[in-house]
């Protein structure tokens, strides 16, 4: 929902703005907030026995539940920094709620807020992190309580705790870790209180992701409480996380998988919740309608921009900025019903009213229409203006939509083709013309889903957006060159012969994001020298060398050879010689060579080089290099004829 | 740059050109002006300087050009001297380009005439020529100059383009019965001369076709990278491999043209209801739109305006001036002030570059992994060495069907990204196209349910569920799908299948109707706007013949899918009535039935649960009315307490659920009261002083009265709700 000032992003020119990316800003703001809620007992914060395997576990599940929540505050600073974060510890013998809540009548005994529910500050992070490195800290506050907590009050604390910090949040999560299946025992009105107020939460719009925690002597059995307490998101429900590592797998350590492990990759496949893009009818064929949703499996993600801050006071203060028209003629302020549309033409404006501007964008409503089907291979690799929509089919407007959608997707995965589409996005969105493609589901070893199946939305270029190409030469290789050169690829396949992203953090952004945690929790910067150490995306150059070495020197040899020989053959070889470098490097000299130069003089076809190559040339020739290029070419014809 | 170009018309406006023929609704002359029009405003649209026209009436009622001394020169008149078209120029033009009273003139003499002005603007510089004759062909001619007015066209270099009202043409397909006998003597002499200097002779009817097929503008290309393609560390290891290459753009999506914002000036044009006048702005005859250029407008900027919070300022942000302010970056919800100096901390400093990481089999790739729009790597334009190595890195590829992952840094200092390099090969060209790759962040990491197969929640495999084809479903698919093929249904000039909707084909229908819509209104001040070009819409829907084709795959599709739409009715329809259960099933519906758990009074702290267990529990009106009001009392007291905006947030959420909750019992009316008596009260400011910005989220939050659209119970009508949202009383 439109909040009236989304933090400090400076109200830009909304109307003059008419980029009409499939973008999940513009669609709606969806907000997550996760409160983390980690049980403190004797068990939890039992120490696993030493062991000499490295693999082994070092952390008792509260601590490493800790550094999960930890991990993940971190993360999400990032990844989503307006979404909110809180960490609620239950069953330690203190209590804690909002500082400072003025009707602090209900008290939630033995829960303490560790950090309150709230886009996460450098002192929450702070907080934390002591909490998980800091013996002293953590001896002091995970102490279980005497008594047993209620659930019920575990509960409605966190209900309050959303009710007051979150309001109207589409995504509310509670994530429970605890390895107490059965808190209350043979308790009956205890057990039908915390369901009772589980089912407030379920109303609320509350869903809660249960962590459990199995231990090698105890397995933990859902059956017992949980079950009462955890309600299934249904599966036509796509804006409701998914429960796709199944709800029933408990987490535990061994094969070889830490614990903190395998809570850390179950948290992360939760970690955002699934945001819609788009909910749009998807036509087949005439007649044939379906809907689906659309969403973004594939975002640039960026360093934050820049803020302006206010630095008299005694902490720097974030500002707001706001934008207001004014006449250029009067500086006076106007309304927004004031203002007028026009183009620049010939020399002045034409102005539209806006109900004319709709009209000439509008061309229809939202709709993703296929026109036909076509083989994959008719998408050329170079079609392509921005990152595809992953497309998944919902049953909200019409019931049948996953079979049919099903159907399609099989067909189009198995015989590999692509449907080309009419694709409005959203209400006065352009038209865009997109390819339909399949991606087959994809899984990881331990049978976890890395890839969805499903459909994607690739937006296509028009005749207009194709760029020609700039006019050259070409020097075709020769069949020994080439047979070379096959030889120093095929030894230098990444694994399985695929990209994996996941294998490639963006090192800038890394970079960015350490310098500014380091900023923000006012700790000593990274090294320098850790920047290219953790730069993943760097070539492996001993690698290189070590497998292909022998034979690139081996192709650079023959192209050495070839290139002396055209020319020998088709020029002469009256100009001055390339140095037969020892590496087979190919650059010219920054400026072209003489005998380049003198050719393009005689064929007077100086003024095609580039003004940079002409200077640089010009330079080593002690001439001027000043003024325009025609200035330089006459230069340099003059040059020639003078010699 | 692109080169200059000088155009002319000659432009028949005689008597006979001010009627109608051949069944059109418009006059010869105005006709033949919508080809003439389009030239020059599609020209203007590129606001280009070096594109020249030019515009010789004739068979006017006076004469006026320089060449009249001479008696073969009389009515013809220059209209334009051959220059820049701006606007004023298409008005004045407008006011020449009539029908006049006679039919004589001759089109050889304007001929000349206009050969005569091509040769006085562009001397002897470089410029692309052509002069357009614009006639239907009519009148007398003089004939007799013809041979040398053709030697000077050649020898001028210009190009010479005949139009004709309905001359007859077999290549295009037209031809005038009951010809008038002089009409087509002319039309023969007029093919001879256009013949005779290697130009174009065309009937009108065509060249009006092509008008709207969009031209595509040429980019010039400029490369964004220039450097080194390497493979292995140049710096330290011999074995190293490097390559000097550039990169240039291969798509670039266009925009269309921009609308800028503008105000009326404020000492002219009505001031009272501005909102109105706009309107009529280009539309109901606004003469004012053609003779007064500027027409009163002033260019509407952005001022903004800074403020940071300060809780001793009495509305809680204190306003600061730009000068004053530092830059910093926000982390998470804390402030780091950043100095400009320490911002260099931040970068991720690197040396250009494009490097080979590894490669990568093509048919694993994804693609669906391409991020962006693409690029072409060529070897430097000027290293033939260069050119060999990359064609053998080139063909090496395509060999073993292989791509290359590259980090790339096109500017020192610049950030790396990872590109995906594949081989092209075309007849004339070789090239390396790249695209961006994602880095592990650019993931997000969703799941969804397999397609082909059901995991219920006690972990069983299902194949057959509503949610899975049958095999009908399956099989029908295949088939509609196979009939729907379009990668031959186009014919190509000689008559053999085609891919239809190639990429060439299709133009970008927002930058086209823009500039056409410009064009139009750029001429026509009146009239209302035309729809889009078919050409642009083309591609809209699947073609007409192969729907045909494939209509008895699509029924069986139909048949084995039975889709159902669900009417927004059963969309608002309250779920069935049942209380939703946990895992376990168990029936919570029991559990808050007892005595203990039963709510009949709704808390502030705990309300909207309450609430939507209040109204599960009943049908009684009495108590659904009860709850609404009871929740609406909370809502409102959440306002009145609100310290500032602190408890707008709940008081929203309360409301949304009101509001539903109500839309979906079908008692609308309850909804609407409510939030009428709430609109008085914020807007009287009875609930604890200023609450504006409270109903602005109302409105934000689109939470108004739910009108009949909506839902059929309610007495509200559309106009109603959208009035109801400002912030004034009745």
């Amino acid at each position: 929902m439109a909040e009236p000032s989304d933090r400090n992003r400076l109200d830009e020119d909304e109307g003059s703005d008419e980029e009409e990316e499939v973008d999940d800003s513009g669609y709606k703001t969806v907000k997550d907030a996760v409160l983390f809620a980690i049980d403190i007992s004797d068990s939890m914060l039992r120490k696993p026995p030493p062991s000499d395997s490295k693999k082994a576990d070092r952390d008792s599940p509260a601590s490493a539940a800790l550094k999960c929540a930890y991990q993940l505050m971190q993360q999400r600073i990032i990844s989503n920094p307006s979404d909110m974060m809180g960490v609620l510890l239950f069953g330690t013998r203190k209590t804690k709620f909002h500082d400072e809540h003025e009707s602090s009548k209900v008290a939630y005994p033995h829960c303490y807020l560790l950090t309150d529910l709230d886009v996460p500050s450098a002192s929450d992070v702070k907080r934390l992190r002591n909490l998980v490195e800091d013996e002293e800290e953590s001896q002091e506050l995970l102490v279980p309580s005497d008594e047993p907590v209620s659930m019920a009050s575990v509960l409605f604390c966190a209900n309050q705790i959303f009710a007051t910090k979150a309001p109207n949040f589409s995504s509310r999560r509670l994530f429970l870790v605890t390895d107490n299946d059965d808190p209350h025992g043979g308790d009956k009105a205890a057990r039908s209180s915390a369901t009772v107020r589980a089912k407030d939460l379920y109303d609320l719009g509350v869903v809660i992701e249960l962590f459990p925690i199995s231990r090698q002597e105890h397995r933990f059995d859902r059956e017992k409480f949980y079950d009462d307490i955890v309600y299934s998101t249904s599966i036509s429900d796509l804006d409701a996380p998914a429960p796709l590592v199944p709800d029933n797998q408990e987490l535990k350590s061994g094969d070889g998988i830490s614990l903190l492990q395998s809570l850390l990759s179950s948290i992360n496949s939760k970690a955002t919740p699934r945001r819609a893009v788009f909910s749009l009818p998807f036509e087949i064929g005439p007649g044939l309608r379906i809907s689906v949703k659309g969403y973004i499996l594939l975002k640039r993600q960026q360093p934050r921009r820049t803020c302006y801050v206010d630095v008299s006071g005694e902490k720097p203060k974030l500002v707001q900025g706001k934008s207001a028209k004014i006449a250029d003629d009067t500086g006076r302020e106007v309304d927004k019903a004031e203002i007028v549309k026009a183009f620049k033409f010939g020399g002045e404006t034409i102005s539209f009213t806006k109900e004319d501007l709709a009209a000439i964008r509008n061309f229809g409503d939202p709709i993703i229409r296929i026109i036909g089907f076509k083989p994959l291979s008719y998408l050329p690799f170079w079609a392509n203006t921005r990152s595809a929509t992953f497309i998944y089919p919902s049953e909200t407007d019409y019931i049948g939509s996953n079979r049919v959608f099903s159907a399609l997707q099989q067909k189009l995965q198995r015989d590999q083709i692509m449907g080309l589409a009419w694709f409005i996005a959203r209400r006065n969105a352009t038209p865009v013309i997109a390819a339909i493609i399949p991606s087959e589901e994809e899984l990881g070893e331990r049978g976890e889903q890395i890839m969805p199946g499903g459909l994607w939305v690739v937006p296509l270029p028009f005749a207009d957006d194709k760029r020609k190409n700039p006019e050259t030469t070409v020097v075709r290789t020769t069949d020994d060159l080439t047979d070379k050169m096959r030889v120093v690829i095929e030894q230098l396949q990444l694994p399985k012969g695929v990209y994996d992203p996941k294998k490639y953090p963006n090192p800038s952004l890394q970079w960015f994001y350490k310098v500014l945690q380091a900023y923000a929790l006012e700790e000593e910067l990274p090294p320098e020298d850790t920047k290219s150490a953790t730069d993943k995306t760097v070539p492996r150059y001993r690698q290189i060398d070590k497998r292909a070495g022998a034979h690139i020197i081996s192709w650079g040899e023959s192209l050495e050879e070839e290139h002396s020989g055209q020319r020998g053959t088709k020029r002469g070889s009256d100009g001055p010689d390339l140095k037969l470098a020892k590496r087979t490097k190919t650059s010219a000299p920054d400026a072209p060579i003489d005998e380049e130069m003198r050719r393009n003089f005689e064929k007077g076809s100086i003024n095609k080089l580039t003004v940079a190559a002409l200077k640089a040339w010009a330079e080593k020739k002690h001439l001027d290099t000043s003024g325009k290029k025609a200035d330089l070419v006459d230069r340099i014809e003059d040059y020639f004829e003078h010699k | 740059m692109a080169d200059k170009e000088a155009s002319i018309f000659i432009v028949d406006v005689s008597r006979s050109m001010g009627k109608k023929h051949n069944g059109r609704e418009k006059t010869d002359l105005d006709w033949a002006m919508t080809y003439v029009w389009d030239k020059i405003t599609t020209a203007m649209a590129g606001g280009r300087k070096t594109l020249h026209f030019g515009v010789v009436g004739l068979r006017t009622d006076g004469t006026d050009n320089p060449l009249s001394d001479d008696e073969g020169y009389a009515n013809i008149s220059v209209f334009q001297s051959p220059k820049q078209c701006l606007m004023p120029d298409i008005r004045a033009l407008h006011e020449k380009i009539k029908p006049s009273n006679v039919n004589q003139g001759d089109p050889i003499s304007a001929l000349v005439l206009a050969t005569y002005m091509m040769g006085e603007h562009t001397r002897k510089l470089k410029y692309i020529r052509r002069i357009y004759l614009i006639t239907n062909g009519c009148g007398p001619m003089d004939t007799d100059e013809i041979a040398e007015i053709a030697g000077k066209i050649n020898e001028d270099n210009i190009e010479l383009l005949i139009l004709g009202v309905d001359f007859d043409d077999p290549e295009f397909g037209f031809k005038e019965e009951n010809k008038d006998k002089v009409k087509a003597e002319n039309e023969a002499i007029l093919r001879s001369l256009a013949e005779n200097c290697n130009g174009v002779f065309a009937t009108m009817a065509d060249v009006i076709s092509n008008i709207n097929i969009p031209a595509t503008r040429d980019v010039r290309p400029v490369p964004s990278f220039k450097g080194d393609l390497t493979l292995g560390d140049v710096e330290n290891y011999e074995s190293a491999m490097s390559i000097d290459v550039e990169r240039y753009p291969r798509v670039r999506v266009a925009r269309p043209l921009i609308a800028s914002e503008f105000v009326r000036r404020s000492n002219v044009g009505p001031t009272e209801d501005s909102a109105q006048s706009s309107h009529t702005l280009g539309r109901d005859g606004d003469d004012a739109h053609l003779a007064n250029p500027s027409h009163g407008l002033v260019s509407a900027k952005n001022n903004p305006t800074y403020t940071v919070e300060d809780s001793q300022a009495p509305s809680g942000k204190r306003e600061v001036e730009r000068s004053e302010l530092d830059k910093g970056y926000e982390y998470g919800s804390t402030v780091c002030h950043v100095s400009e100096y320490e911002m260099n901390l931040f970068k991720f400093e690197n040396r250009k570059g494009l490097e080979i990481v590894g490669f990568v089999d093509r048919n694993k790739y994804k693609r669906f992994f391409h991020m962006s729009e693409t690029n072409m790597i060529v070897a430097s334009r000027i290293n033939e060495k260069a050119k060999l190595a990359l064609s053998s890195f080139i063909h090496a590829l395509h060999e073993l069907e292989t791509y290359a992952v590259a980090r790339l840094v096109v500017k020192d200092g610049n950030n790396p990204v990872i590109v995906l390099l594949a081989p092209e090969i075309e007849d004339e060209n070789e090239c390396l196209v790249d695209v961006e790759l994602p880095f592990a962040e650019d993931l997000r990491d969703y799941k969804f349910p397999p397609l082909d197969r059901i995991i219920t929640i006690s972990g069983k495999k299902l194949v057959e569920h509503r949610y899975l084809p049958s095999d009908d479903l399956m099989n029908a698919m295949s088939d509609y799908v196979d009939s729907m093929d379009i990668s031959t249904f186009a014919k190509d000039e000689e008559g053999n299948p085609c891919e239809y909707a190639a990429l060439d084909d299709i133009y970008s229908p927002i930058v086209h109707r823009v500039q056409k819509t410009l064009q139009f209104r750029a001429v026509n001040t009146t009239e209302e706007i035309p729809p889009p070009a078919s050409i642009l819409t083309k591609y809209s829907q699947p073609p007409e013949g192969l729907i045909q084709q494939a209509q008895p795959y699509l029924q069986k599709v139909l048949a084995a899918a039975n889709v159902k739409k669900v009417s927004p009715k059963q969309k608002g329809r309250k779920r069935a009535r049942s209380v939703d259960k946990p895992l376990s099933g168990l029936d919570v519906g029991a559990l808050l039935a007892q005595p203990s758990n039963k709510r009949t009074k709704i808390s502030a702290e705990n309300a909207i649960p309450e609430f939507k267990q209040l109204l599960a529990t009943t049908e009684d009106i009495t108590t659904i009315k009860d709850a609404a009001q009871q929740l609406a009392g909370i809502a409102a007291d959440y306002i009145r307490h609100s310290l500032g905006d602190s408890g707008y947030g709940r008081a929203i959420e309360a409301l949304r659920v009101l509001r539903e909750e109500m839309t979906e019992l079908e008692e609308p009316g309850v909804w609407n009261g409510i939030l009428i008596d709430l609109k008085e009260k914020i807007v009287k400011g009875k609930l604890g002083g200023d609450r504006k910005e409270m109903w602005w989220r109302i409105r934000a939050n689109r939470l108004g009265l739910v009108d009949k659209r909506v839902s059929e119970f309610s007495g509200v009508s559309e106009e109603e709700a959208k009035a109801f949202l400002t912030a004034r009383l009745p």
